[in-house]
This record gives structure tokens, C-alpha cells and sequence, in this order.
């Protein structure tokens, strides 16, 4: 009874709209030239087939990859260092926290300023100490780089929150007959905490994954995809497709091949948190 | 355990560097906020400079941003309004299933969570064309409201479980309709939660563009969407568009005095994307 309200609105605003792109990924539907044909499978034949497809999906990878893994080893070195300092660690955390709920669309605009050719922060920095900067946001490798500090700079705080948060609960005991044993520091991290915090790390892990696999507003902002299409990943191109082709059919398509490599991953991720741990939640 | 100072100094003066640079950008804005442009363009960049509130009187008022802050506020306060109070409804009807049910419900609400906001865009896109919602504040309001209901449901349901069920085993006893249950004793105890749930609610509310960008018009734009217009297109504007852009992270970084006891539990449910 409780659950009815939710259930319908759901219903409402999730599935009859994700049933509803389904349907429409069956078209040939041009918004701008006002097709709307029935092509069973085509649109999904044709992206299987389309290097833009692939190439999209590798540099999704790659940036995603990169940016998690960056994210990761810095949020847990500050998360460790933050654990074993003994005073100022809350106004640090604060601090510290503070790119992570600022409107993704903002942090990319700072930056934006940061990295924009000559006059940003960066170049302007770099020129007036007589070295030659690169075009961070017009030169793809570099484009890349950037779309990559930018996750990392925003959502790095998360990940040392969460870790935070995860080595604090490590039972003491175990702490104590480690360094008894005399283990140093990293040893400590990484033979007692890591392992025991090992479900929590999956879990962030996971959810990092996918929220940076579909992440859209900043590089929309920093490079819309640019330079060329050195950072168009999958969103950006299905939104490309979309709002700027105006190929809603094939747009949809590619939406839903989205879909489904993302509830593959979430699939693999929840049954090895199971396996591992029950009631890692 | 003691910690010799030996290891502390460098310990808290790395972590203050690695803060101090991710300051940095946000640091930086403020002041070309402050700045007139040719400070704002000057090579090298320069830090000490006749600061100026121009720019951000004249983005606000005279270019009309306060409209945007405006349909901001119509938008997100009714996603919030409807979102969290269903979600807390179901929120309480998951916490009192303990069977294999609430699980499979709550990891379908979960994958909900993970759910590709472009895939919701396409079609919500195509259906307020046909409908002609689009530029009008109901579609948007809807959109949003799928964006946030799962995270709403997630979290209340982890308030509703610290809540002992004695309680309401109690309150059967002495008579009390399940709606009764609901209203008189479960509400009460997690008022907090729902509280807390509310303003990460409306952080992610604040904080949408995807769809924002796709559903809105000249009329019903956001802040975000406004703000990307105007900021990323013209170098020109950049002290204007700093100007607004500050003002947008205002709030957010009051929201964050008042949230932080809260934070891990909000974020872990995706208060920041969700």
C-alpha cells in the first residue's frame, strides 16, 4: 500500500519512457526531415558496424579507467593520511570536500579557466615562467588529460569521504596486533585495512564506474567532445545524434546498447559483492 | 597511541598542499568574479587587483539571471516536494518487507539509479515535443522526479531501518492503523532523515543539466543550462559568467556547512550524481 504512489510514478516517469525508447529505437525517425519508419534492427546493425560507435566506446573506457583509477589511489592516500592525523582533520575534510557538490556544470567552467589557452590560470602561469604550454583543451591527448583531472577533481573528495569513512570502522584489535607485530604504516594499509574494507571499496568502485561511464555535463562544458572527437564518449555521442542530428531512432539504439552494457557491469559488480559479502549495503 | 610530531607536521602539511590545489579553481573563479576584464585577461594572471561587484550586479540583475535562479527554484522544490514524499512512503513499505521481495525491489531501484539520463532524455525529449510540454515546467518537474526518486527511496529506507521495530509492534498492539503506524510513529522518529533526505534531494535537483538542457526553453531554463550558454561560448563574457557562476555555487557551499554530518550516508546513495 505504501509503495503504491512510488510504484506508479515509476511506472510513470522510468519505464513507460525507457519501454517508449525502446520502441523508438526500432525507426528510422528524423525529427528534421520528418521520417518515421519502421526498420527492426537496422539502427542497432548500423552502430555494431560504425567505427564512430567503437571508437566512442573505447575512449569511454579509456577516460573512465584513467579517471577511476586516479580517483582511487589519490582518495585513499589523503583517506589514510586523514586517518592517522590527529588534529585538523575535520576542517581538512571540509575543505577538501568542497569540488564535489559544487553543480558539475560550474566545476567545469572553473576548469575551463583553468585550462583554456592563454588565458587561463595554467597557461598564464606557465607562459610568465618562460615555458611554452600546450593547448590543453584544443590538443586531443591533452584534451583528454583534462576531461580526466576534470572527474577526478570533482569526484576525488567522494571516494576519500567513503574511505575514509570505510578505514575508521577497521576493528582496532586488529590495528594493535598488527603494529605489535610491528607492521609499519603501509604495511598496515594495505595487509589489514584495504582487505578489510575490501566490499566497501567494490561498492564505490562500482558506482564511480557507472556514474562516470555516463557522465555528461562537464565534458559537454570543457570540450562538448572536442577537439575533432578526441573526448566524445558514448553519452556525448549519443546526445550528438540526438539534439544536433536530430536521428532520434539511431540515438535510441545507441542509448539502449548503453543501457545494457551498464546493467552487465552493474550484474558483474552486485554478484561479486554477494559472493564476497553478504549485506554490503 | 602515541603520534610523535616527527610524523604529523608532514602528514598535515601534505594534506593541507593537496587541499590548497584542489582549492585552486574555485579560488580562482572568486577572484576573476571580482575582476574587470582586463584583469581578468592579464598575462601573467594576476592575484592583487581593484576588486569590483559590477559584474556580478549586472549578470544577475540586468542580464535577467535571477529569472533563471527563479525557474530553478519552481523546479527543484517541486521534485522535491513530490519525490521525497513518495519515496518516503515507499521507503517505509521497503523497510517493513524483510523478505527476499524488498531485495529484488531495492536492487531494481537500485539499477534505476544507474540508469543511462540520456536514454530518459531521448524519450521525455520526443514525448514534450508531441505533447508541446516542452519549455514548460511539468516536464521537466517529471524528468527529474525519475532522476531522484531512487536516490529518495535509498536513503529514507536506510533512516527507516535504525528505527527499532518494537516500536511499531507496540503501536499495532495499542490499535493503530498501518497508516496510522506510518503517520504517528514512524514519521516522527525519522523527521531528521526526512530532512536530510529533502536537501540532498534538492542539491540534486539544483544540480541536473542533461535533462535540464534538453527540456527547458527560453522561458523554464535552469541555472546550469543558463550558465552553460552564456559561459562556454564567448571568452568575452568570462568575467560575467564567473560573476554567475559563483552565484551558483553559493548555496551549495552553505548547503554543505549545515550537511556535513550527513554527507557519507547522502553521497553513498549518489546525492552528487545521481
Amino acid at each position: 500500500m505504501f509503495l503504491v504512489p512510488s510504484a506508479i510514478v515509476l511506472l510513470a516517469v522510468m519505464v513507460f519512457p525507457l519501454g517508449y525508447a525502446i520502441y523508438l529505437s526500432l525507426f528510422n525517425y528524423d525529427i528534421g526531415a520528418g521520417i518515421f519508419r519502421f526498420i527492426g534492427l537496422d539502427n542497432y546493425a548500423t552502430l555494431l558496424n560504425e567505427q564512430e560507435f567503437w571508437d566512442s566506446l573505447w575512449r569511454t573506457v579509456v577516460i573512465v579507467a584513467s579517471a577511476v583509477t586516479l580517483e582511487f589511489v589519490t582518495g585513499l592516500l589523503v583517506a589514510y593520511g586523514l586517518y592517522r592525523l590527529t588534529f585538523g582533520v575535520k576542517a581538512l575534510n571540509t575543505l577538501m570536500f568542497m569540488p564535489s557538490i559544487i553543480t558539475p556544470v560550474v566545476a567545469a567552467l572553473f576548469l575551463r579557466w583553468i585550462f583554456i589557452g592563454r588565458w587561463g590560470l595554467l597557461s598564464g602561469l606557465l607562459i610568465s615562467w618562460g615555458i611554452f604550454p600546450p593547448d590543453f583543451l584544443g590538443d586531443p591527448d591533452w584534451a583528454r588529460v583534462t576531461v580526466i583531472l576534470a572527474d577526478a577533481w570533482q569526484f576525488t573528495p567522494f571516494m576519500i569521504l567513503v574511505l575514509y569513512a570505510g578505514l575508521n570502522t577497521v576493528d582496532q584489535s586488529q590495528i594493535e596486533a598488527a603494529q605489535v607485530d610491528g607492521a609499519g604504516p603501509w604495511m598496515l594499509l594495505f595487509r589489514i585495512m584495504v582487505p578489510a574494507i575490501r566490499p566497501l571499496i567494490l561498492f564505490v568502485l562500482a558506482i564511480r564506474v557507472m556514474d562516470a561511464f555516463r557522465f555528461f555535463d562537464q565534458i559537454y562544458v570543457l570540450t562538448a567532445g572536442g577537439p575533432g572527437n578526441a573526448t566524445e564518449t558514448v553519452t556525448i555521442y549519443t546526445y550528438q545524434l540526438a539534439f544536433r542530428l536530430l536521428q532520434i531512432g539511431k540515438a535510441s539504439a545507441l542509448g539502449v546498447i548503453t543501457l545494457l552494457i551498464t546493467a552487465a557491469a552493474i550484474a558483474g559488480i552486485i554478484a561479486t559483492l554477494y559472493r564476497r559479502e553478504r549485506g554490503a549495503f | 597511541m602515541r603520534r610523535p610530531l616527527r610524523t604529523q607536521a608532514p602528514l598535515f602539511l601534505a594534506l593541507c598542499a593537496f587541499t590548497a590545489v584542489t582549492l585552486v579553481p574555485v579560488v580562482w573563479a572568486v577572484l576573476t568574479s571580482f575582476k574587470r576584464p582586463v584583469d581578468a585577461f592579464a598575462v601573467p594572471p594576476e592575484f592583487i587587483f581593484p576588486p569590483t561587484f559590477a559584474f556580478h550586479y549586472e549578470v544577475w540583475v540586468e542580464k535577467g539571471f535571477w529569472r533563471y535562479l527563479i525557474n530553478s527554484a519552481i523546479v527543484s522544490t517541486s521534485v522535491v516536494v513530490i519525490s521525497v514524499s513518495i519515496g518516503t512512503m515507499a521507503a517505509y513499505g521497503l523497510s517493513r518487507l524483510r523478505s527476499k521481495t524488498a531485495r529484488g525491489v531495492l536492487f531494481g531501484i537500485l539499477s534505476m539509479r544507474m540508469f543511462p539520463q540520456i536514454l530518459l532524455a531521448i524519450p521525455f525529449f520526443v514525448l514534450a515535443k508531441m505533447t508541446g510540454l516542452i519549455n514548460t515546467y511539468p516536464a521537466l518537474i517529471f524528468a527529474l522526479i525519475a532522476i531522484n526518486q531512487p536516490f529518495t527511496i535509498w536513503l529514507m529506507r536506510s533512516f527507516f531501518l535504525d528505527v527499532p521495530h518494537e516500536l511499531y509492534e507496540a503501536a499495532e498492539i495499542d490499535g493503530c492503523s498501518a497508516w496510522q503506524v506510518f503517520t504517528r510513529v514512524a514519521l516522527p522518529v525519522v523527521r531528521p532523515g526526512v530532512g536530510v533526505t529533502a536537501l540532498f534531494s534538492l542539491l540534486l535537483a539544483y544540480n541536473e543539466f542533461l535533462l535540464s538542457l534538453v527540456l527547458t526553453g527560453p522561458d523554464t531554463k535552469t541555472l546550469p543550462v543558463a550558465l552553460a550558454e552564456y559561459g562556454a561560448e564567448d571568452i568575452n563574457y568570462w568575467t560575467l559568467s564567473a560573476a554567475a557562476a559563483v552565484g551558483i555555487m553559493l548555496p551549495m557551499v552553505i548547503f554543505m556547512m549545515f550537511m556535513q554530518r550527513h554527507l557519507v550516508r547522502g553521497l553513498a546513495f549518489g546525492a552528487v550524481k545521481g
